[in-house]
């Protein structure tokens, strides 16, 4: 019985961590979206990707269809944008603007815009 | 120069004869007609209410001194026959329903013929508040009207100066007018001061580099023989402006010496490409596993998308639209991507303004590189009238490519002699092949279509409004009616030739030419002017920057009720500078956070276009920044456009 209960606690004990972590990672998403917003506004990165990322004069890159490495090197290495170093932005400033433009809610469907789905 | 006894002169009721005796039109046969000559017979209906012979109390009048002058002192003070109404005879002879104009001084003697010895009806002057306006106008109404132009004057200094920029948009998009400019030669002759300023030896050296051809005539015969050739040749393909400098003394003194003739104007028929050039293309485009062809400023009018549309169906060959003209709809199974290019083996070019550019890609980096769009072992064929004409300063003429089969010849005219080549050369076991093809480009046409749906909804809602929810707000009200889109999407991510059916010549306008500011407004009322005339509805998409500069075209729709609804693309800067501020911060590594405005922004103050729009007489709505709040704006527009009349609506938007 004492053995049950002692597993039981360290069961509580590790859903409890898992919870507290969980809490944590979301605070630090929304916290890193946030910034990556004012990143991703001063940065101007929305004059070629829209306001919401949805493209314009370059690709949509919202919600971002690339994991971070590969996001990454689309910005540093560039083949049609201009490469930002890490000098214009930091590898952390990066990854808040990819936190941003990842957690832009995704638009409803085109079955749902009747404006567009008169067209299909 | 002095008036002479009228036994020597015109005797104006013969002068009147001969104008409406010489209103054959441009597509007659060439006619020589002398004036004094013409007796009455010949005239039409229409001519005849705009230039009636006088009354007999009338021609005393002219012909006698008037009551308490002497001979001596009418002559002093009067002029009965001035050069400027012959003039105004050789514009209506040429058909020219409009001319648009910004007033001159040295342009009055012939201001004056056209008000009242013209009727101000065939041509009627249009009057704009900038020269550039007035040549844009003229652009967009040639390019609605299959090619036929009309008229601007201007200055023959600054009037052309101010116009100069326009008249290389038009050059550039091969887009025919015949501009008259005033000028006065005599030295002796000029007032003292403003027109010594507004005279020069050679006024249209300013624009020759880009105009295809100009004569400052110093007769009145020689006038009329110059615009029947400035008409004539910037007609035939390849079009661009032409430009006659009308002298003042010429306009304004008395007819005098032998009497003037008007020649008429032939056409001439556009160059066709050669035979046997056009038999060898055909074979490589039969013989072909994957032709593409690829076509800019072809379509003259329907007949020309009519055209392409057998050749492409005949070969079962994608077609790529680089929309200069409106080639081919958009809705047809072999409209296709740019990306078609790269499996092509064969490729034909039609009327490409850049045949380097359409088979390569330059990278704007440090070191320019560029890339090959095409497979290597691509075959091309050109077909265009780019080689026929051009200058050496002014470099439109882009990278040179050497094509494996170059034809000099209008692509439209060539068009039937290539599908009836191809027809002939196809093989049963070629032809069978195309059910196979239709299917794998219907296919493909279904899939892009389907992917510029999808993509439409990323930013639906978002404020500013999105580009495609400005596109398809209004296509949902105008879709079902006789619409024309007269201003050029390019810099709205194409979603008109994305997301509207767009299947007549007349409904998209195509580009500006030389991508110079000031040319979408005032190119999109000419255009409307010339949808007028049908009936049809006419929608500009105005960016903000191009508005900036030629807001006063507003009061010209205003003026001459020309109904146009505009839609601003109101992105609030020069975006596309913004963007290249942006590259150079990024190559230099300094970062743009917080200097890209600079420079660039058209905001703080925003311009309140709605407001600007209401102060030049035009109906206005805005500045709109909800998506939700568009639609209803937009009905309310459309009700005062079908009442007859311009209407404006800011729409603030995405970027792009």
């Amino acid at each position: 019985m004492k053995q049950k209960l002692s597993a039981a606690m360290r069961a509580l004990s590790i859903l409890g961590l898992a919870l507290c972590s969980s809490l944590s990672f979301a605070q630090d998403t929304d916290q890193g979206a946030d910034e990556g917003r004012a990143l991703f506004t001063a940065n101007q990165c929305w004059q070629c990707h829209g306001h919401e990322g949805q493209g314009g004069a370059a690709v949509r890159i919202a919600p971002t269809l690339y994991p971070f490495v590969a996001f990454a090197q689309f910005v540093r290495h560039g083949n049609l944008m201009p490469a930002y170093s890490p000098n214009v932005l930091s590898d952390e400033q990066l990854r808040q603007i990819w936190e941003f433009v990842r957690n832009i809610p995704e638009p409803p469907a085109v079955e749902d815009i009747p404006e567009l789905s008169g067209s299909l | 120069m002095t008036s002479k006894d009228k036994s020597e002169g015109v005797n104006r009721r013969e002068f009147l004869t001969s104008a409406t005796a010489a209103t054959a039109g441009v597509a007659a046969a060439a006619l020589t007609k002398p004036v004094a000559a013409q007796q009455a017979g010949a005239e039409t209906g229409a001519q005849m209410a705009a230039v009636a012979p006088p009354s007999a109390a009338a021609e005393a009048m002219e012909n006698d001194p008037p009551a308490g002058y002497s001979e001596q002192e009418a002559g002093e003070y009067f002029v009965k026959h001035p050069g400027s109404d012959f003039m105004v005879d050789v514009l209506k002879d040429l058909d020219l329903e409009y001319i648009t104009t910004n007033p001159g001084s040295s342009f009055r003697g012939i201001h004056e013929s056209l008000v009242n010895y013209g009727g101000n009806s065939q041509p009627e002057l249009l009057t704009c508040p900038h020269e550039e306006q007035a040549i844009a106008m003229a652009h967009g109404y040639t390019k609605v009207a299959g090619g036929k132009p009309i008229g601007v004057l201007v200055h023959g200094t600054v009037g052309l100066q101010h116009a100069s920029m326009a008249m290389y948009n038009a050059w550039c998009d091969r887009a025919p007018m015949v501009v008259l400019g005033g000028n006065h030669f005599d030295a002796t002759e000029r007032r003292t001061g403003v027109e010594w300023s507004h005279s020069a030896q050679d006024a249209a050296r300013v624009v020759r580099d880009y105009t295809k051809w100009d004569d400052a005539p110093a007769s009145l015969q020689h006038f009329s023989e110059s615009m029947a050739r400035a008409y004539k040749i910037a007609t035939t393909p390849p079009m661009g402006p032409t430009v006659v400098i009308i002298d003042g003394h010429l306009q304004e003194a008395e007819m005098e010496g032998d009497a003037p003739t008007i020649p008429g104007v032939s056409p001439t028929q556009p160059p066709h490409g050669d035979t046997n050039a056009l038999e060898e293309a055909a074979r490589w485009l039969v013989e072909a596993e994957s032709p593409v062809i690829v076509v800019d400023l072809m379509a003259h009018d329907q007949d020309g998308v009519d055209r392409l549309i057998e050749l492409a169906e005949a070969l079962q060959a994608p077609v790529v639209n680089q929309s200069g003209r409106m080639n081919f709809p958009n809705n047809h199974y072999l409209s296709q991507g740019a990306g078609a290019v790269a499996q092509a083996d064969v490729i034909l070019g039609l009327e490409l303004y850049d045949t380097w550019g359409t088979l390569n890609t330059l990278r704007d980096r440090v070191h320019r590189d560029h890339q090959p769009r095409s497979r290597p072992d691509a075959r091309v064929i050109d077909i265009g009238v780019k080689d026929l004409f051009t200058k050496s300063n002014y470099q439109s003429f882009q990278r040179y490519h050497a094509a494996d089969l170059s034809i000099a010849g209008d692509a439209q005219a060539t068009l039937p002699s290539l599908t009836e080549e191809v027809r002939e050369q196809m093989s049963r076991a070629r032809r069978a092949s195309n059910s196979e093809r239709e299917q794998r480009w219907r296919t493909a046409h279904e899939q892009t279509h389907s992917f510029d749906l999808d993509a439409a909804r990323y930013g639906w809602d978002a404020s500013p409004v999105s580009t495609a929810r400005l596109y398809m707000e209004l296509w949902q009200l105008v879709k079902d009616r006789d619409w024309a889109l007269v201003s050029d999407d390019g810099q709205q991510s194409r979603w008109a030739r994305r997301l509207w059916t767009i299947d007549r010549h007349y409904q998209h306008i195509g580009r500006s030419g030389a991508a110079g500011l000031g040319y979408g407004a005032p190119s999109a009322v000419g255009a409307a002017l010339a949808h007028r005339a049908e009936g049809r509805l006419a929608i500009n998409v105005q960016r903000d920057g191009d508005l900036m500069y030629v807001p006063g075209i507003l009061w010209t729709a205003a003026h001459h009720q020309i109904p146009l609804l505009t839609v601003t693309h109101n992105n609030r800067g020069y975006h596309q500078e913004f963007m290249h501020l942006q590259r150079m911060a990024a190559r230099r590594q300094r970062g743009i956070d917080g200097s890209s405005h600079v420079g660039n922004e058209l905001n703080n103050p925003a311009p309140d276009f709605a407001q600007i729009s209401s102060g030049m007489g035009v109906w206005s709505e805005g500045p709109i920044t909800d998506p939700k709040d568009l639609r209803a704006a937009l009905v309310r527009a459309l009700d005062v456009v079908d009442r007859g009349e311009p209407a404006l609506v800011d729409c603030v938007c995405q970027p792009r």
